[in-house]
């Protein structure tokens, strides 16, 4: 059998504790994601793989789930609370299934680094592919709902219009957005386990104050002082500008998607440095 | 069969035209040091307690390796032996580049080997076959040479059918199987043995040690963590005793293992001693009364 050339392979090999440069780190994380497609497409395909393995639907959950969730929250809305929003379950479907593609992700993503400690332990591999992994299947579970999304349009025909085709834009910002602050809590994960459970209730709280079930304009006609605060939440400029493509028939939140992303696209460089800064202990406290 | 002839010879006249190999790994003042304040599951509470007493800092600190510095030629094989707590594991850790240096540093020369005990990183949800191609993904294997070895690793793994039903279905012994083939499966230059010579059932532990006695003879070095002195004679030409982080001699395995044995012995003795008088006290308190 012949040596192999692996990724791996760098010889003479210096390890030592030497540190490198911010620029020099974030330079070398991002090689490692885009070197590591592979490995990623596998993680990716084994995430998906493990949902739902188990039960009798299988697959189908993946466009069951988001429907059922519809109903729940439209029951609860406009029979208990009586609330008078024309369409509502089309009003809710689009922001809650991008909240729940966010939520879902982000504490899997938190899982990430101490959910394969046998492995760090085990091979000398760039963690970073792991919360990346985990990002990348949440959106295509979200990918799914889309497909629920449009069985829900059968009910609503009227209200479809060119807008929607705007879906995938809105989602790749919300995508940077997620994937800053899943390897942000995958590394905080690590060394304080804590994380994963304050996460929880921190996200459940977070649901509440961003316009899931609710319209931001909502709080500008009830709370005009709050208004403010409300909308500079990054979460309301993306469920705002689901609603509006989905729901309204008008442009999504322009302005805010545009800064959101430069914003998010600084904090995936500032995470990934972060990131690495923490990567080598890994090892040595799991 | 596996003495292992140095590639530099000693006794070539000086002056000779032949460039001498860069030796396969090179430590130089390693030093690994574990933060105990940061250990398996700390949770905020704890870590912060920690925090406030902080004052006594080296208490915090725990160093597995220090002062540690040698060089491992082309064509050696090295035994690295000493009681539980030397700092074997941690030292097998650095040189398959999992744990990164505190001090000092580790050049090496040639691809390493990672530690023979995959398997506890199955996905139990994919079949075999994709565990397959997710632990080449892992170990960072292109494609091409994953396909090429791919039918190896199952007809060594020897599961049968089973290769194509999801992991969880499989017997303890199946999963340390496939592991074992996966991890042998490639040659690496730089092998590294962590005494994990035997899995599995006795026919398979017969097969897994050829399989591992192959590595041997095909590996450029080899580093052998064992508790199994018989090992150190058998595929070893040097030793290093390893205590509380760091070498107490380095030799001829014979020797070493000697006086590890040695030590061992003084050891018990005074362990022994310890007992005993610890057995006297209940007969004193007892006369005292």
């Amino acid at each position: 059998m012949s040596v192999p050339t692996t990724e791996a392979i760098a010889s003479p090999r210096p390890r030592a504790n030497r540190r490198p440069g911010r620029v020099a780190l974030v330079r070398t994380g991002i090689g490692e994601i885009v070197g590591r497609r592979r490995l990623t497409r596998y993680l990716v395909g084994a995430e998906l793989k493990r949902t739902h393995a188990d039960t009798a639907f299988g697959q189908i959950w993946w466009v069951l789930d988001p429907l059922l969730q519809m109903i729940v929250y439209a029951f609860v809305v406009t029979v208990i609370f009586a609330r008078k929003t024309p369409d509502y379950p089309l009003f809710v479907f689009a922001p809650i299934l991008a909240w729940k593609w966010f939520s879902a992700t982000l504490n899997e993503a938190a899982l990430s680094i101490t959910g394969r400690q046998g492995l760090i332990r085990q091979i000398q591999f760039p963690k970073l592919v792991l919360p990346t992994s985990a990002v990348l299947a949440g959106t295509v579970s979200f990918a799914f709902g889309l497909i629920a999304l449009g069985i829900v349009y059968l009910f609503f025909l009227p209200r479809l219009s060119l807008w929607v085709l705007t879906i995938p834009l809105i989602a790749s910002v919300q995508f940077v957005f997620t994937l800053a602050l899943g390897i942000l809590f995958a590394a905080m994960n690590a060394f304080f386990r804590d994380i994963q459970n304050v996460l929880r209730h921190l996200l459940r709280l977070w649901f509440y104050l961003s316009p899931a079930l609710y319209a931001l304009d909502t709080i500008a006609k009830d709370h005009p002082s709050l208004y403010t605060l409300f909308s500079l939440n990054p979460m309301a400029v993306l469920l705002d500008s689901y609603r509006a493509v989905t729901w309204g028939m008008t442009n999504p939140n322009w302005g805010g998607l545009a800064i959101l992303l430069v914003i998010s696209a600084f904090l995936v460089l500032v995470a990934i440095y972060l990131f690495k800064r923490a990567e080598p202990a890994f090892a040595r406290i799991l | 069969m596996t003495t292992r002839e140095p590639v530099m010879d000693p006794m070539r006249p000086a002056g000779s035209d032949v460039v001498p190999e860069p030796p396969a790994v090179e430590i130089r003042d390693l030093g690994i040091r574990y933060d105990l304040r940061l250990t398996k599951r700390t949770t905020l509470k704890g870590s912060l307690g920690g925090m406030l007493r902080r004052s006594h800092g080296s208490e915090n600190h725990f160093w597995a390796l220090r002062h540690l510095s040698f060089t491992l030629a082309q064509g050696e094989s090295l035994a690295v032996i000493g009681p539980n707590g030397a700092g074997k594991s941690t030292l097998l850790l650095a040189l398959a580049g999992i744990l990164e240096p505190t001090e000092g540093e580790i050049l090496s020369h040639g691809r390493v080997s990672t530690l023979l005990t995959l398997g506890a990183g199955f996905e139990t949800e994919l079949t075999g076959r994709d565990n397959i191609d997710l632990a080449g993904a892992f170990l960072g294997i292109e494609q091409g040479q994953m396909d090429e070895i791919t039918p190896s690793i199952i007809e060594f793994a020897d599961i049968g059918k089973f290769i194509d039903a999801p992991v969880k279905t499989y017997s303890a012994g199946m999963r340390a199987r496939l592991g074992f083939s996966i991890a042998t499966a490639v040659t690496p230059d730089i092998l590294l043995l962590d005494e994990v010579l035997g899995t599995g059932d006795q026919t398979f532990r017969a097969r897994s040690q050829a399989r591992v006695r192959e590595l041997v003879g095909k590996a450029k070095a080899i580093v052998l963590v064992t508790h199994d002195l018989s090992f150190v004679s058998e595929f070893c030409n040097r030793a290093i005793l390893l205590e509380r982080g760091g070498i107490i001699q380095e030799g001829e395995p014979g020797t070493i293992v000697d006086l590890y044995r040695q030590r061992v012995a003084e050891r018990k003795l005074l362990a022994e001693e310890d007992a005993q008088r610890f057995a006297v006290v209940p007969e004193a308190v007892r006369t005292s009364r």
